[in-house]
């Protein structure tokens, strides 16, 4: 199987070892992994502050580029950004670009999602040794369904212990410029994310957005807490 | 910004936020609850939303066809095209019906359109009968939430309140105080000789208005003045009476997880004889302002389909930590952040469609699946292509940096290395203030890639 | 007339932004879901539409008592205003009602809802009347003002009986819905007694409508 990486640009630049993971697990379950280097942003950041434009010419870029990619699949460590492509219909009033924004969708997997519904697969070979728990991404969990997926992977890694939050479903208050334009408000979503995360007594909370990983890590940190923020790849290529 | 203070305030009352906090997540526990006692919960809500979106499709027709039965039935329907006039129309009705007395039930609409203090120009008070409303009202304030209106006053708040309202005693028992202003408030149904109400649904087919409650006090303020004068926005009509099961069977338990509230009074016009029960004359006040404008795009017009449940309120982790007032309209929690920029427009509610995370949860809870994020994106490009409120010209450069960056890759990687190598990062005091950031990577994934990753593929990883 | 121009111009506005909404309508707009006929609730006996509605009733907070004879209810209405402290009472005009209060008149007031004046019917204790139907599903009461004077009675005073045929029971909503009549002005649904929370959300029973529903259920053959 010959499987595109939709790298991200926050995992590329800010959480690279998500993306790295994401190369290990899929190599190791036989995937041949191809990285086109002409691939940046999404657009995700201009389309949800409102910069239309933009984002219709990122989201074009973005679709040529999967357009020219001849791998079975397209796979990307983040949620939202998958879900970012699969609403590229929205953008378009042009019908031609509407098809090809469907057609790109229809190649295009969340990496968990991958994993198990299209390889099949809840055993990657992985071991962990440690008490985790699973942060429900928003827009993975509501726009692409993803809530079970994760968690099977996650039961399935040697020596881990997979604990469920009791909010796990709730926002962590990250939002993209959310978090800094009302950082106050984000905040107060996110203690309540992390008060929970602490009661739990795990080693480290997993989740499959490098987003909410940098704002529930970043409190995690200042509030002086030993929880490590961890993306799922990171825990799947673990050995 | 007015938003960004009030929400600072709001998140500065820790008594607020523990009010909040428990009756969100107690209203949620009870909707999740009562909604598996619906054998198809989510056919039930398909089945909503496409009476809502063939209503809305034809909406002239169906407030043609409910104001025609309603006035055959002996109700006088009279049409209001923004606040005001609706707020002069409901005044002259009062004069010309001599009120001295006025009581009034829940209504939203009635506070979008300022009823009462446009009343009081007339020297008219209305007095607040719903007991959250009445509270609100003795307190000099507005409401906080859709269905608990007093959610942000403490019993003892509420107690002082009634020692200085009432003269009563003040009490630390719930049952107590709610019980003086049963008292309080039955002297003003006794003498009342005007009731105003809302109209959660409106019935096309019968010229049938439905309001529903759980005080009875929505029944005592249409069922004892001789002059009913009932406030509705043009959304509220649907098609046919029997459609009327599949929102009663959505609205209660999405609202407070009840199966239904205690009473339901549907009202088909006036008495047909002089001697039954019941008011001399029912006027209903259609009213515009600012609705049918939403009727224009398919992603608009679901707004006009919400049945004012609350769910959305209960299910936002914004509203959860800030509640109604941050909001700064009658309209608050989601479902407001979409309706106020829309109704009392973009310039006046410019922060609303940000104040989000996106996260979702609200179009999850929705009973008629109003998809909530989408109209806030909508409404975000709108603020951003009309130019509104303040910070824009940072924003927009930032945007264009942003998109000529990524249209780049070499020139986005060049960036992004010398910032590495210099650790430049931007000195972003918002998120600072609170979050540590992590330091960058020495390599970045691509640089990885390029730098041994890429041909790794071959050995196992 | 102001209000004819309002009436014109509303549905002009909306007129105009719909055709412009919907000749735009984009092709994934929400789809109209198949029109799938709702569950069939499996039709159960009659003697299970009454044990149905009787626990609803327990579960929404209204007290009932099964009678089989006007005698019986004559007793068990006595009981009920005798337990309760009640004095004064008004009948509704069903002549059941005015049959049944004749015979518990011992030590009770009985007054008449149009003899009374508003603050007269304030002071009332117990208000009676029968139920055109009861909904099974949600134990509920229906009262149509076309059939009897019934929208005070089971609202102001704090007691109300209520005198309810099992034969009237309804298995759900939907079939009241589609057994009531818009030839009544007042259809009212009445599940339980009046209640809020509005207070620290604790839930407090009996406010502007009664605090004690009691049904009278008359069984029938």
């Amino acid at each position: 199987m010959r499987v595109s990486l939709f790298v991200t640009c926050l995992a590329d630049q800010l959480w690279p070892s998500a993306a790295v993971g994401a190369v290990g697990v899929l190599r190791r379950l036989g995937c041949a992994v191809e990285f086109d280097e002409r691939q940046t942003c999404c657009g995700q950041p201009a389309f949800n502050t409102g910069y239309r434009p933009a984002a219709r010419t990122l989201a074009r870029r973005q679709i040529e580029i999967i357009e020219s990619s001849a791998a079975d699949a397209i796979v990307s460590p983040s949620g939202s950004c998958t879900a970012m492509v699969h609403h590229y219909d929205q953008l378009f009033d042009d019908s031609a670009w509407r098809a090809r924004a469907r057609g790109v969708a229809d190649r295009t997997h969340e990496l968990s999602s991958f994993l198990v519904n299209q390889l099949g697969v809840e055993d990657v070979g992985a071991s962990f040794s440690g008490r985790l728990t699973w942060h429900d991404a928003c827009h993975g969990l509501r726009d692409l369904g993803i809530k079970d997926e994760p968690r099977r992977l996650l039961r399935r890694v040697t020596g881990a212990e997979l604990v469920e939050l009791p909010n796990a479903e709730a926002c962590c208050g990250f939002g993209g410029t959310f978090s800094v334009k009302y950082p106050e408000i984000s905040v107060a979503i996110l203690d309540e994310k992390v008060d929970a995360i602490e009661r739990a007594g795990v080693d480290a909370v997993v989740s499959g957005d490098a987003s909410c990983l940098m704002q529930i890590a970043g409190r995690l940190s200042r509030r002086g807490s030993m929880v490590r923020a961890m993306h799922l790849a990171e825990v799947l290529a673990s050995k | 910004m007015t938003f960004e203070r009030d929400a600072r305030t709001a998140l500065a009352d820790g008594q607020l936020r523990g009010a909040l906090r428990q009756a969100t997540t107690l209203f949620g526990e009870r909707r999740r609850a009562a909604l598996s006692t619906v054998p198809d919960w989510e056919g039930a809500r398909d089945r909503a939303r496409a009476i809502k979106d063939e209503t809305l499709e034809h909406l002239d027709r169906y407030l043609e066809q409910f104001a025609a039965n309603a006035e055959r039935a002996g109700a006088r329907v009279h049409w209001a095209r923004d606040a005001a006039e609706a707020c002069d129309l409901i005044g002259a009705i009062a004069e010309r019906r001599g009120a001295r007395t006025v009581v009034k039930s829940k209504s939203m609409a009635t506070e979008e359109i300022h009823l009462n203090a446009a009343l009081a120009r007339r020297h008219i008070e209305p007095v607040e009968t719903d007991l959250g409303e009445y509270i609100v009202q003795l307190a000099g304030e507005t409401p906080s939430h859709i269905v608990v209106p007093a959610i942000h006053k403490t019993k003892a708040q509420i107690a002082a309140l009634f020692a200085d309202k009432l003269g009563i005693v003040p009490s630390d028992d719930v049952a107590t105080l709610t019980a003086a202003a049963r008292a309080a408030l039955r002297g003003s149904f006794a003498e009342a000789d005007l009731g105003i109400s809302g109209v959660n649904f409106a019935v096309a087919e019968t010229g049938t208005i439905l309001i529903l409650e759980n005080e009875g006090n929505a029944r005592l303020t249409t069922s004892l003045p001789r002059t009913h004068v009932a406030l509705m926005g043009i959304e509220k009509v649907i098609p046919r009476f029997a459609d009327l099961d599949v929102f009663l069977q959505l609205l209660p338990r999405s609202g407070t997880g009840q199966v239904l509230t205690a009473y339901q009074s549907l009202l088909t016009g006036t008495k047909r004889r002089p001697e039954d029960e019941g008011p001399e004359e029912l006027h209903i006040v259609v009213l515009d302002n600012g609705r049918s404008r939403m009727l224009a795009a398919a992603v608009t017009r679901q707004s006009l389909a919400c049945i004012r449940c609350g769910a959305c309120l209960n299910a936002c982790p914004v509203y959860r930590q800030i509640g109604g007032h941050a909001y700064g309209s009658v309209y608050p929690g989601p479902i407001g952040a979409v309706l106020s920029p829309q109704l009392f427009g973009l310039a006046r509610s410019a922060a609303l469609p940000y104040a989000s995370s996106l996260c979702g949860a609200c179009r999850d809870v929705c009973p008629v699946k109003i998809d909530i994020p989408a109209l806030l994106l909508h409404l975000r490009a709108e603020v951003v292509d009309s130019r509104v409120g303040k910070g824009r010209l940072r924003e927009r450069l930032a945007f264009s940096i942003y998109a000529a960056l990524m249209a780049r890759p070499r020139l986005f990687e060049w960036v992004m290395r010398f910032a590495r190598r210099l650790r430049i990062m931007p000195r972003l005091g918002a998120w600072t203030k609170w979050r540590d950031l992590r330091p960058l990577a020495p390599q970045s994934f691509r640089e990885q890639w390029r730098t041994g990753l890429r041909d790794a593929g071959d050995a196992d990883a | 007339m102001r209000s004819g121009d309002a009436r014109r111009e509303i549905l002009h506005a909306i007129r105009g932004n719909l055709a412009q909404g919907l000749e735009s309508a984009p092709p994934d707009r929400l789809s109209a879901p198949a029109s799938s006929p709702p569950v069939p609730l499996s039709v159960p006996e009659r003697g299970d539409v009454v044990k149905h509605f009787t626990e609803q009733l327990t579960a929404v907070g209204a007290q009932w008592t099964v009678v089989r004879t006007e005698a019986e209810a004559a007793a068990a209405l006595a009981r009920i205003l005798t337990d309760a402290g009640a004095r004064r009472v008004v009948g509704s005009d069903a002549p059941l009602v005015q049959r049944l209060l004749q015979s518990v008149k011992n030590g009770l007031v009985i007054d008449r809802l149009e003899r009374l004046s508003r603050d007269a019917l304030f002071a009332c204790d117990a208000g009676v009347t029968t139920a055109q139907w009861g909904i099974a599903d949600t134990g509920t009461l229906v009262l149509e003002s076309a059939r009897e004077q019934s929208r005070l009675l089971s609202l102001v005073p704090p007691i109300h009986v209520a005198l309810l045929s099992t034969r009237c029971i309804c298995d759900s909503l939907r079939e009241a819905l589609g057994r009531v009549s818009v030839a009544s002005h007042a259809i009212t649904f009445i599940t339980g007694p009046s209640r809020t929370s509005d207070i620290e959300l604790t839930l407090v029973v009996g406010v502007h409508g009664p605090q004690t529903v009691h049904v009278l259920l008359m069984e029938e053959a």
